[in-house]
């Protein structure tokens, strides 16, 4: 700060003079804002007010002058110690402020005034100049109106009466009228009119005249009489237009003229957000019909304003422009919170949003399923607020912290978080929040962050920031101070480590960083101590995860869960949503009794107002409380007796006793919820040009639409590109139905069960035992970098021989499930698209590809498959007799070192299964987007190579003799250098020794693990107990190559031995 | 495929392991040839006008094994790829455990070609509609009673009876069974299997001379079946003293266990829909946490498997407690053939699943008869008549047992497929 070496008195004094300036600066800006008062009795007002502002109250007098009237307090007297502003009104100086001091004062900046004061004083001229200028607008509205209703009773020569209105209003406009008349007369080619352009302008007789002077100023007629020039004009118009069209020109350039200033104020780069939003309400006090500006025109205000309060990206512009109207930033510019001089923006999420409510609300005429459907209440802040608020509370420490290394930033943050709480925000600021939240009232809000990031890099950026609920009780100030609290900890987010991390990875650390806020009221309806709403969910136009192949990708995909849509939102690890395909909404996921009771969802997100929090808790205990009251619960559950599901009907059956489960069938069956979304889902698709996602929330009245944005955002629904003319023997597979989006990198290890031998297996047992193979299998191999090839369905019930019998657990770590329908005589199978577990694999984001090798045009390339050498025996020795049939397959031993991608592409239905090198983006996967270089410390490798060298330290350290331990093996994820930011390190220890030993060792090691895993969470975030991951094998266990030990020798994925102390490496 | 014919085949394994048992009796060759091989087949098609519009065929069959003893009885199973020779061997299954409870009712099994998740709500009522036309003449209360099956709930059995109904024109709720209870379902289902197991378990200790407030168990799973085994054991004085689950969390499963024995109800309210039991509050409320597997290492007295096939293997078998005195298979086939082996030299009283956990059957049996008389029993009359019944048919098997020194699991089948040989004969059929 530059107040470094004032000393302290002078800085509070300095403080204490601000905050009055501005106290006086509300006071006035207050009284103006005053509706339906006089002009008069507003600068009575003022001018009692000033003073407050300046440092000598007590002898400080105001007086505000406009053309001749005069406003000054009763004991006002003039001095020697002046300062004045002036008053402009239309461009026009129309009158002055002045403050004097009844006596002499020491000298200040300027005289005895501060360069603050000065400030003050144009400001509040500046204002003065605002209101006068728009009650000049609407007392000239009203009497034109005025006179347009006379003109309509007199019936002839209408054009007369307001030539004769506008002399009397505004002379200056009648001047530019006629002169637009001239020039409309002179196109038109009637005689006369050329007389009267000379009258204006140079005189083009002589063309070579005017050929030669074109570097020279044009001569210019002096003025002629204005009065007779208007007459004459209009005189000459009258003989060739009909006195309607006369009329009709004037009106159109009258009303043109008045939204001139909006242009102006637009197209200067140099103007402010709160200019655009004075400019805005000037011409919302017009009260134009929407429509009666040229397009051209307004399409020119249209686009400036979206570029303004949204983003410079010409694709949203080009879509946007066509669906929203300049009326439409009436309501939403009222609602933007913004420093003074603000240039910032809303950000990505604000504009999604409201381009959809747009959308959705010009459908709504022709749509009736769209009516009700709407955005709730949202008040926004403009993401240069948080420079403010840093500025505002020298936090500029911040903008370099993103330069510091991952694991200071992380150390950093809680202490940040801490700084930015308890900092104040920018009085201006604080002070529209409050009239923020008395317009949101006390239902409870969710401050989410906007940020403009996102626009460049798409919502998987978005998620990084904060979003955070507010149960918004209490008294004003707790309520106010909640909101502040919240906003400060979002805009400490901004210099998390996740997302530094993230813009490091991806190059963006450089781009400048702003973050615009949404402050949104919550649907949902209050129940008990609960706010929620009935239900809440995501919307994508395009079903990547289909479950069956009757149902296409663009029937769409809901997500839908009861209460707050934060779990639709997010992947679940430990709950389900329900999964419906507007386009197909009878086919569902879940098709037995069983299946719907086990995947419906059983938790559910409230805001608890009593407590004050936002809460996740049993779907089953929140019936309990609320009963019958949840909104709409007929429509939410279904009943379960035994081995039937129905819907209530009649009375619904008191909560306690029956067995509810959540279904939503009422609302897919009674109403057109479905219909409602895929009608929204195409409207928004057709008209933005690109498949969408929208979330959406119900208070089982109304349909909120809450975020808007391209599909194509999220990384793992875009398509991969399918490289063309590869060579037939770098294909393992390729399919041509039913394919998803998405890329699977790194694929080290594939399990093939053939489909032929499968079918051949003589025995129950053997069938149950490739079941046992794939078990094991899943539990070795490393996780996510196999893949399970296998014939017809996996998991299947009640047929073991159409599939290999396993469940979810045996198959989890799998990174895709792939099918194969081989083609039997005649007939090829149908597959099961994953659908004993569909909604496991959809959550975990394992990947689903079905096969089809008997198709035309498809590769299998079952040759690698059937003589690549098989691990199977190596792997798990038990399994031997099964090595005809199931085949474990190292990719990089078999094609020298390469490793199997899976890329697929929906928008084309392919996806091919290729050889290629490895990508070295271990689990975290996606490459930087840009070429800049990244910071040592973010590069995915490094959690493998900080885990090998920790590792080997550990070993260095570890007594062998002292401990009993013959040999000390690295295995696992940091072994085969995929390990990512959460990963343990899994050590295999060759024990020998005796109990006590063991047990002093566990201590040991225990204390690395601890210290490994702090270290680890302020690198990456992830929290974990211990980072050790320990497995101990004895002598017996080597000799009978049982648990782990098969590891140490092994042939694939074999354990690397670690140096112990006292060896030699 | 070089070895095509050597390929598992699902009613191959039945009809072999009926060859076992027609040996042991020294059974004709008559009736051999008559009972490995279903008496009736039906194999049809079934076009349902799809949501589309366009049609779709779907095959579907039914398999009446045998009906000597009485109307058949068995499930509808809607399956992708169903063959008829698994439809057929689940045909012949049904009626040896028909006979086992001596139920007076033959076996039967259906099936329909289809994946009810490629199907509407609306298809699949129409599948159901379908297969009751394609069949009506040869099903009916006295002739041939289906029930739900893989894929199938209460709403197909409702729609399948509506349209028997709507055929036939006259109310037959005896037609089908695994109604919703407000259509003529049976109360007691959800008990039925549970108890029926102790039952069985309750008449074993009586023949062993030990009283069961004496006793102690461990329970493999804590659904529906273990649930209501562990509430009637509890009754009868019995003390579990670990259960194993399912963590759908962690994905494998644990042991909880409490040397002065489980509370029910307190587990119970700790558990989910699906017996999944939440591992903290257990361990709050001062339940030891072991590995799934510990449930078969306990020093108890009694072993109920109530959750999946296989948990009893030939690697595992060795683990179980040598005081271990009875095993009772609330499970299907929770005991491999190798570790069968070992119990049966070790002399461990095993109940057989043919036998254990027919409750089910005999409850579905139950709902036949009250439907057929359109007169309603209590619970308490409907699981009365279930202790009834499976006290009866468990000291059938086990007196055979003892007489002729047999396996239970052997006696159970022994005494199944003579009643039905005896039904045969008595016809004059063979």
């Amino acid at each position: 700060m530059t107040t470094n070496d004032q000393p302290l008195d002078e800085i509070l004094r300095d403080l204490r003079e601000r905050a009055k300036e501005l106290t006086c600066l509300y006071r006035v800006d207050e009284i103006l804002h005053v509706p339906d008062a006089s002009v008069g009795e507003a600068m009575d007002k003022i001018v009692a007010r000033i003073p407050e502002g300046w440092q000598y109250p007590e002898e400080c007098r105001a007086r505000i002058t406009l053309g001749d009237q005069c406003f000054q307090p009763l004991d006002f007297e003039e001095s020697l110690w002046r300062q004045e502003a002036k008053i402009i009104v239309e461009g026009e100086p129309e009158g002055l402020v002045e403050v004097f001091y009844t006596h002499k004062k020491p000298a200040a900046d300027i005289g005895p005034f501060l360069e603050d004061e000065q400030r003050l004083i144009n400001s509040i001229a500046e204002r003065i100049g605002h209101l006068l200028s728009q009650e000049r607008l609407r007392s000239a509205l009203a009497s034109w109106q005025e006179a347009t209703k006379q003109t309509q009773s007199v019936g002839h020569h209408r054009w007369k009466v307001i030539v004769d209105f506008l002399r009397n209003a505004d002379e200056k406009l009648l001047a530019r009228i006629t002169r637009r008349m001239v020039n409309h007369l002179c196109w038109s080619g009637y005689p006369g009119s050329e007389r009267l352009l000379r009258a204006l302008g140079p005189t083009v007789t002589d063309p070579e005249d005017s050929m030669t002077a074109e570097n020279r100023p044009s001569l210019r007629f002096g003025p002629t009489d204005a009065t007779e020039f208007t007459n004459e004009t209009f005189e000459c118009a009258s003989l060739h237009l009909s006195d309607d069209e006369i009329t009709d020109c004037v009106q159109r350039w009258i009303r043109e003229d008045r939204t001139s200033f909006l242009a102006d104020v637009l197209e200067d780069p140099a103007t402010s957000i709160g200019e655009v939003a004075d400019a805005l309400e000037r011409h919302r006090a017009l009260a134009l019909d929407p429509g009666t500006l040229p397009s051209p025109l307004s399409t020119g205000l249209k686009v400036s304003l979206l570029r303004r309060c949204f983003t410079d990206q010409v694709d949203f512009i080009n879509t946007a422009k066509g669906f929203v109207e300049v009326e439409d930033f009436h309501d939403l510019l009222p609602k933007v919170i913004h420093p003074s001089r603000s240039h910032g923006k809303l950000g990505g999420k604000s504009a999604g949003l409201f381009l959809a409510t747009q959308v959705v609300r010009r459908g709504q005429t022709e749509e009736s399923l769209l009516q009700g459907v709407q955005a709730p209440k949202t008040w926004y802040i403009a993401s240069d607020g948080i420079l403010e608020f840093i500025r505002f509370n020298s936090l500029e420490d911040v903008y370099v912290r993103k330069y510091d290394t991952i694991e200071h930033v992380r150390q950093g943050y809680p202490h940040l978080i801490q700084a930015f709480k308890h900092s104040a925000f920018p009085p201006d600021i604080r002070s529209r929040l409050s009239v923020a939240l008395d317009d949101l009232g006390d239902r409870p809000i969710i401050v989410r962050s906007s940020s403009l990031l996102e626009d460049r890099t798409g919502s998987s950026f978005s998620g990084k920031y904060k979003s955070l609920f507010l149960a918004n009780q209490g008294t004003r100030t707790e309520r106010l101070a909640a909101l502040l609290d919240a906003i400060a900890e979002v805009y400490a987010s901004t210099f998390g480590p996740d997302p530094i991390g993230y813009r490091a990875e991806r190059g963006l650390l450089d781009v400048h960083e702003e973050m615009g806020i949404m402050i949104q009221e919550v649907v949902g309806t209050k129940v008990g101590d609960f706010f929620l709403p009935a239900y809440s969910g995501v919307a994508f136009s395009n079903n990547e995860f289909r479950w069956s192949p009757r149902i296409r990708r663009n029937d769409g995909l809901v997500r839908l869960v009861p209460g707050l849509g934060t779990r639709a939102v997010d992947r679940l690890s430990d709950d389900y949503p329900v999964l419906i395909a507007p386009g197909q909404p009878t086919l569902r996921v879940n098709a037995s009794v069983d299946e719907i009771v086990r995947y419906s969802p059983r938790k559910i997100d409230v805001i608890n107002l009593r407590t004050n929090r936002f809460e996740t808790m049993d779907v089953a205990e929140i019936l309990r409380l609320c009963g019958t009251d949840y909104p709409h619960l007929r429509r939410v559950v279904s009943i379960v007796e035994s081995n039937h599901l129905r819907r209530p009907v009649g009375l619904l059956p008191d909560t306690e006793s029956a067995d509810f489960v959540v279904t939503f069938d009422g609302l897919l069956g009674d109403t057109p919820f479905l219909e409602r979304i895929r009608t929204i889902l195409q409207l928004l698709e057709t008209k933005m040009g690109t498949p969408v996602d929208v979330e959406f929330a119900s208070d089982g009245d109304n349909l909120y639409l809450l975020q808007c944005r391209p599909q194509s955002y999220s990384l793992e629904s875009s398509p991969s590109p399918i490289p063309r003319d590869l060579p037939r023997n770098q294909i393992l597979f390729s399919a041509n139905r039913f394919v998803s989006n998405g890329r699977v990198p790194d694929i080290t290890h594939v399990v093939y069960v053939d489909p032929n031998r499968y079918a051949e297996l003589a025995s129950l047992e053997l069938l149950r035992d490739v079941g046992g193979a794939v078990r094991g299998l899943n539990k070795v191999l490393p996780k996510r970098q196999f893949i399970l090839m296998g014939p017809g369905r996996w998991g299947s019930r009640g047929d073991i021989k159409l599939g290999v019998s396993v469940t979810y657990s045996d198959i989890n770590n799998t990174a895709v499930l792939i099918e194969i329908a081989r083609k039997r005589g005649n007939y090829v199978p149908d597959l099961s698209f994953g659908t004993h577990f569909f909604q496991d694999l959809v959550e975990a984001g394992i990947r689903y590809l079905p096969l089809y090798p008997d198709d035309p045009d498809t590769v299998f390339n079952e040759g690698f498959l059937r003589r690549s050498r098989n691990l199977l025996s190596d792997i798990l020795p038990e399994c031997e007799h099964l090595d005809e049939t199931v085949r474990v397959i190292e990719i990089p031993r078999e094609t020298n070192g390469r490793i199997l991608q899976i890329l697929m592409n929906a928008d084309i239905d392919e996806a091919v299964g290729v050889f290629g090198s490895p990508t070295e983006s271990g689990e975290e996967g996606g490459r930087p987007t840009s070429g800049e270089p990244i910071p040592e410390s973010y590069t995915p490798q490094n959690h493998w190579q900080w885990r090998l060298r920790m590792a080997e330290r550990l070993g260095m350290e570890l007594d062998g003799e002292k401990f009993g331990i013959a040999g000390l093996y690295l295995i696992g994820s940091t072994k085969n250098g995929t390990a990512g930011p959460g990963s343990d390190i899994d050590l295999l220890l060759h024990h020998m020794g005796d109990a006590e030993q063991k047990r002093d060792l566990k201590l040991w090691l225990d204390g690395w693990s601890q210290s490994l895993a702090e270290i680890n969470f302020l690198r990456t975030g992830y929290q974990s107990p211990g980072l050790l991951d320990l497995h101990w094998v004895t002598d017996s266990d080597i000799e009978r190559r049982t648990s782990f030990a098969i590891k140490i020798d092994a042939i694939t994925d074999r354990a690397q031995r670690l140096v112990l102390k006292g060896e030699s490496g | 495929m070089t070895n095509k014919n050597k390929a598992y085949n699902s009613f191959t394994v039945a009809q072999s392991q009926f060859d076992r048992v027609a040996d042991m009796i020294e059974l004709d060759g008559a009736s051999r040839e008559l009972l490995r091989d279903p008496l009736r087949e039906y194999s049809f098609a079934i076009p349902v006008r799809m949501d589309s519009g366009t049609v779709q065929v779907f095959r579907a069959f039914r398999v009446q094994h045998n009906d000597a003893r009485g109307p058949s009885k068995g499930g509808i199973r809607f399956h992708p790829l169903e063959t008829q020779d698994t439809v057929r061997a689940l045909a012949m299954w049904m009626t040896w455990k028909c006979a086992t409870l001596d139920i007076p009712l033959g076996g039967a099994k259906g099936g329909v070609v289809c994946d009810p998740h490629n199907l509407s709500q609306r298809e699949q009522e129409q599948v159901c509609r379908g297969w009751v036309r394609q069949v009506v003449k040869n099903v009916g209360p006295s002739i041939d009673v289906p029930a739900p099956d893989v894929m199938t709930s209460a709403q197909h059995m409702t729609w399948m009876l509506d349209e028997f109904e709507t055929i036939s024109g006259s109310k037959a709720p005896g037609f089908i069974t695994g109604k919703p209870v407000s259509m003529g379902g049976s109360l007691g289902r959800t008990e039925a299997t549970g108890y029926g197991v102790v039952f069985t378990m309750r008449e074993a200790l009586r023949e062993m001379g030990v009283r069961p407030d004496k006793t102690t168990a461990s329970v493999q799973g804590f659904g529906n079946v273990a649930q209501h085994a562990i509430e009637l054991y509890d009754q009868i004085g019995g003390r579990v003293l670990c259960v194993s689950c399912w963590d759908q969390q962690d994905q494998t499963s644990y042991a909880y266990r409490k040397p002065e024995g489980i509370r029910l109800d307190e587990l119970r309210s700790i558990s989910d829909r699906f017996g999944g039991i939440d591992k903290e509050k257990a361990a709050s409320l001062g339940y030891e946490r072991l590995p799934g597997e510990a449930w078969l290492e306990q020093e108890v007295d009694i072993l109920i498997p109530a959750a999946l096939e296989n948990e009893i293997r030939a690697d595992n078998v060795e683990r179980i407690h040598g005081g271990v005195k009875i095993i009772a298979e609330g499970a299907n086939g929770p005991t491999t053939p190798e570790a069968d082996l070992v119990l049966r030299e070790r002399g461990t009283f095993v109940i057989p699943d043919l036998l254990a956990n027919a409750g089910g059957v005999t409850c579905s049996y139950f709902e036949q008869v009250q439907s057929n008389m359109n007169y309603y029993w209590e619970k308490d009359e409907v699981l009365g008549k279930l202790d009834v019944k499976m006290t009866h048919a468990f000291l059938g098997v086990s007196r055979l047992a003892k007489q002729r020194n047999l396996y239970m699991r052997d006696a159970a089948y022994i005494i199944a497929i003579s009643r039905v040989v005896q039904a045969c004969h008595d016809r004059g059929w063979v």
